[in-house]
């Protein structure tokens, strides 16, 4: 199978809107899978997905492609934005009803792979798939509580019942390992 | 800070993880160190493993025509030239510097309030002791005032030959107010304890424990047994906090009424 790889954030900077569809669907079920993880529900991801890409669509022209990958640079608009959501509305209601729900999203949302799916693992996904599974289990869940759930370093610890040291020790080790493993297939 | 601090902040930026005060340190540092701008970028293209790791999702069809009808709304002209992006990057620079200086100045404020209400609840403290200082040293002045008081010497025994007390009994007020001179400090597992020796009964009543410092040491006695005679006073060392009987007796300073 030969997967499209060419970078297409140029041509969105120019105004191009054929380069802006092709670039929604090769990395839209990549964005929309970190904003169910990052909100736990469909409707909210679905509102800041549309969000992320609208500010792609305003932004493409920031775009550096030496200091980041394509898919860096809107996932990093995407995370943003998703965190943002969960903050505000963490501000109305305790996100404790919530519990459980990342389980009912994995099962109830993980469908449909698309072509497009392999073009984002093809670029890296498949190079570096299983960098967080050779992460110590505790490096991996702090990172994941600061990067999924927005969660401060503070509220990390409280929430582990670790000191802060510890945990701040934790998720520096662990993408320093993240950062070897992308430098070892790059 | 070094590098190598820098490289461990921007580790935690790139997560999510770092706190307003280390991303504003971090943030200064990138600007003119090359070195760790790419470490950071590193990072950041590190962090975006945690995004790719999971299964992606295919979002309703809905979701891409309204994605796609939303660049219709955008004005495409003022997304492209209708400012300078450099100009934009050091507004954005200026507003993040000066957001932050705002909430770090708010944080110190906070911290300032804390202490400072720390040592109002300290200083309301002592103050109270104070108060209840007075309030004794007035209760005393004015018993040892009173027409009916009377005085007592208690000389050193042999364990402390050198020491002695005068003990002033109010019997109107039903009170006792010791003072020692030359006590010996007792060691810190150990109390003096005050006995008053009474003719109806055959064993001393303890009247209290206290610390001498410094060879010198009060101690009032309220509730004084008045309906009976007080056939001397006597003071003991004792284990710390004080015993029901004297353990021994050598007592320290003796005196009878």
């Amino acid at each position: 199978m030969t997967v499209e790889t060419t970078t297409l954030i140029p041509a969105v900077a120019q105004g191009d809107t054929v380069a802006f569809e092709e670039l929604y669907d090769r990395y839209s079920p990549t964005l929309y899978a970190l904003l169910l993880r990052i909100l736990g529900n469909a409707e909210d991801a679905q509102e800041v997905l549309q969000e992320a890409f609208v500010k792609v669509w305003t932004s493409a022209g920031s775009y550096d492609a030496l200091r980041g990958s394509e898919a860096a640079f809107l996932i990093s608009i995407a995370r943003s934005r998703g965190i943002d959501r969960l903050r505000s509305r963490r501000i109305r209601s305790d996100r404790e009803n919530d519990a459980g729900r990342e389980m009912s999203v994995q099962s109830t949302f993980v469908v449909n792979r698309t072509g497009s799916d392999d073009a984002i693992q093809s670029q890296q996904g498949k190079a570096v798939r299983g960098a967080l599974a050779d992460l110590p289990e505790a490096q991996r869940i702090a990172l994941e509580l600061a990067y999924f759930e927005g969660l401060s370093q503070s509220e990390i610890a409280a929430k582990l019942g670790e000191p802060l040291g510890t945990i701040k020790t934790r998720m520096q080790l662990g993408m320093k390992k993240l950062r070897e493993r992308l430098r070892a297939h790059q | 800070m070094t590098h190598e601090d820098f490289d461990s902040i921007a580790a935690l930026d790139a997560a999510g993880a770092a706190t307003a005060e280390e991303s504003l340190a971090l943030a200064a540092h990138l600007a003119g160190c090359a070195d760790c701008s790419r470490a950071r970028d590193e990072y950041a293209e590190a962090a975006t493993l945690l995004a790719l790791d999971l299964p992606p999702v295919a979002p309703p069809n809905d979701v891409r025509d309204r994605v796609i009808e939303s660049t219709d709304v955008v004005d495409i002209a003022s997304r492209r030239g209708g400012m300078n992006p450099w100009w934009l990057a050091t507004a954005a620079t200026l507003f993040l510097a000066l957001w932050g200086w705002r909430e770090i100045g708010i944080r110190v404020a906070r911290e300032h309030m804390k202490n400072q209400n720390a040592e109002i609840h300290q200083l309301t403290e002592q103050n109270t002791v104070l108060m209840q200082q007075k309030e004794k040293l007035s209760a005393e002045m004015q018993a040892l005032g009173s027409s009916g008081t009377q005085t007592i010497a208690l000389q050193g025994q042999q364990f402390a030959p050198s020491a002695s007390a005068r003990v002033f009994l109010v019997p109107g007020h039903r009170r006792a107010i010791v003072f020692f001179s030359n006590l010996p400090d007792n060691a810190k597992d150990k109390s003096y304890q005050l006995w008053i020796i009474r003719a109806d009964q055959p064993k001393p009543q303890s009247a209290g424990i206290f610390d001498a410092s410094h060879g010198s040491a009060t101690i009032t006695v309220d509730n004084l047994p008045v309906a009976t005679e007080i056939k001397g006073l006597a003071v003991t060392l004792e284990p710390r906090g004080g015993v029901e009987q004297p353990t021994n007796a050598d007592y320290v300073v003796m005196g009878k009424t």
